[in-house]
């Protein structure tokens, strides 16, 4: 298992990592020839100033650069079309995507539409439907995160048909990727702390899931180790230069491994509650993390195991009874959410039970947790999750997280 | 022209005639489950009314398909005849269909090495996987099908008596 007889990794991103990284921007567009990029944002992200700092960057250098910051979350297919308009009757020749995962994805579905000059972005939905390179696209994330500056995924939403849509290709990874701590400083702690769990499930799924090998191991290593040593210290001081530095490369590792990796249970049932029940990506990664482990723990003991050393270092591995460390990793992911759960006054969630939207109403009803877990049904990521999981399956995760019961693992059915 | 010949790898008679066989017995085995088996029927239910799916070899075949015929599974041959595929898995080549299809590794893994290529819409593919794991439960001897599956089904035992008398006999008569 630990050595596939076949596989295939690609990471073909130039990363540009560092406190002034920025600053390298009018240079990269310079290098894919670009003399008008559309910058594409979102409303947040303006307001915490950050397109200020990216625009003074591009000063005199790029007068014609346009600014599109009308992205919702989870994106938007109609936004998508909307923009690939504008893209086209502006005449422009790059994208910039300045964001968390919502814009980024954006970016891409815009890319593919641009690109293809398509009418209907679904056409390209899935694995393998984009047959050549597309426009230069330079991701700047502005959450840690997604890793979507990293990774072959776009998932946007079809908002109408209550609808995640995934599309895969590896020409959906950005040219050049630009990590600059300014970016992720101005991030509120509810939201480090949610994206952040998003993070670190990617470097766990992509660790235990059907389609890891060596390459997207170590990736998947380095990542868990980073992330779990500075989302706290971030989620506490915000403006950590050092700590969101390595929060943004613990975030695109984790893109890196999962990319070629894929996820398995833990963004099945969060793409699912995302659809059905709007639930923040993040937040439903938080939540479910510690029952992807669970579920899957009768099949996958041993590389779950290895998970603890880089997680908690040296002291806790050797203190912790050889049996008994599989279920820590579980243990500690809890914690970890039990204490971002302090840091942000309760606004990080530990149970789809307390988690509420704007208006303060519940964001999953317990009665929506059937039409979630048959949901889960149309979504490809079961298919990397190393147990198979069918509608039973998903609700009694979805009832157990839910609550925030720990999974009764007597109940996980073994074939 | 030897050297096209040497490109062009042996034909591995054996090894295409086993896959040959197998996808015929399977494409009837579908037919006869959509009649036979509850679960297979809902998963075809929820399907487009022409659906099709095809599953066979890269680059030049053997090939089958299954399509759906006015609310009707039907196992169609090796030959799409105009139809539209929402469907397609394709094994890479010879080699990896015999390794899959004498059930050395599972779909699931068999994907994630990239020797298994999916075509089509994500939802439509997971029926499908769907039904060939049920498909292949009732063909195969348990101690087989758990190599072919990520988890062997705990069925009632009349399920898997009367589906598995069901479908042999479905397949053998071609109804
Ligand atoms: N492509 C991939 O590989 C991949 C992987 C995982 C998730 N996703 C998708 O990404 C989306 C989620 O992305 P996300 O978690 O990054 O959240 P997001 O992009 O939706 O951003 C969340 C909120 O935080 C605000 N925000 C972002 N950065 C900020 C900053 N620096 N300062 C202040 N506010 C800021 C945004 O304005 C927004 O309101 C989902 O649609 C999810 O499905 C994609
Ligand atoms: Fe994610």
């Amino acid at each position: 298992m630990d050595l596939p007889d076949y596989y295939e990794f690609c990471c073909r991103v130039k990363i540009v990592a560092g406190h002034n990284a920025l600053e390298k921007i009018p240079v990269l567009l310079a290098d894919k020839g670009s003399k008008k990029p559309l910058i594409i944002t979102d409303k947040g992200v303006v307001g915490a100033g950050l397109i200020d700092i990216v625009s003074r960057v591009l000063q005199d250098r790029l007068a014609g650069t346009l600014i599109a910051d009308n992205v919702p979350p989870d994106s938007d297919i109609r936004i998508v079309h909307q923009l690939a308009q504008l893209y086209r009757d502006s005449g422009c020749d790059a994208i910039v995507a300045v964001g968390g995962g919502s814009v980024m994805d954006t970016a891409k579905g815009v890319n593919i539409v641009v690109s293809e000059n398509a009418s209907d972005l679904m056409a390209f939905s899935g694995a393998g439907a984009l047959k050549r390179p597309l426009k230069p696209l330079i991701a700047i994330p502005t959450t840690a995160g997604t890793g979507s500056e990293v990774t072959q995924v776009a998932v946007i939403k079809d908002h109408e048909k209550h609808l995640k849509m995934a599309f895969l290709s590896y020409f959906l990874l950005p040219d050049v990727s630009v990590l600059d701590p300014r970016m992720t400083m101005t991030m509120p702690p509810f939201v480090t702390a949610m994206t952040g769990m998003d993070a670190l499930s990617h470097a766990m799924e992509a660790y235990y899931c059907l389609q890891k090998n060596p390459l997207s191991d170590a990736h998947a290593l380095s990542a868990v180790n980073m992330i779990y040593r500075y989302l706290p210290i971030v989620a506490d001081n915000p403006l950590d230069p050092n700590g969101r530095l390595a929060m943004s490369v613990g975030a695109c590792l984790a893109g890196i491994a999962f990319s070629n990796s894929m996820t398995g249970i833990v963004h099945n049932l969060g793409h699912a509650s995302g659809s059905v029940c709007g639930v923040p990506h993040g937040q439903a990664m938080a939540i479910l993390l510690p029952y992807g482990l669970e579920y899957n723990m009768h099949k996958c003991e041993d590389t779950i195991v290895r998970l603890l050393l880089p997680m908690a270092g040296e002291a806790v591995y050797h203190d912790t009874v050889k049996e008994q460390r599989p279920q820590k990793v579980v243990s500690l992911i809890r914690q970890l959410n039990e204490d971002l759960h302090k840091m942000t006054d309760g606004r990080h969630a530990r149970c789809f039970g307390e988690l509420k939207d704007r208006e303060q109403k519940p964001t999953v009803p317990r009665e929506a947790l059937p039409r979630i877990a048959r949901a889960a049904l149309l979504d490809g990521a079961s298919m990397y999750n190393p147990e198979d999981t069918d509608y039973d399956d998903n609700l009694m995760v979805l009832e157990a997280a839910w609550e925030g019961h720990p999974l009764d693992r007597s109940k996980v059915k073994k074939g | 022209m030897g050297l096209v010949d040497v490109v062009r790898a042996g034909r591995k008679p054996f090894k295409r005639a086993y896959v040959a066989v197998f996808l015929w017995f399977t494409g009837r085995a579908i037919q006869a489950a959509a009649k036979v088996d509850e679960q297979v029927r809902r998963e075809f239910d929820s399907l487009p009314d022409d659906f099709t799916f095809s599953l066979g070899v890269l680059p030049d075949g053997p090939w089958m398909l299954i399509g759906k015929d006015k609310g009707r599974v039907k196992y169609l041959g090796g030959n799409p005849g105009g139809r539209r595929i929402y469907i397609r898995l394709a094994m890479k080549n010879i080699e990896t269909a015999f390794l899959i299809l004498s059930f050395r590794e599972s779909t699931a893994l068999a994907t994630a090495r990239n020797r298994l290529i999916t075509e089509g819409e994500v939802p439509h593919a997971l029926a499908m996987i769907r039904v060939m794991d049920i498909v292949e439960v009732y063909l195969l001897p348990k101690m087989i099908a758990r190599l072919a599956i990520k988890r062997y089904p705990s069925w009632t035992p009349g399920r898997k008596v009367f589906g598995r008398i069901g479908i042999y006999t479905r397949v053998l008569l071609g109804i």
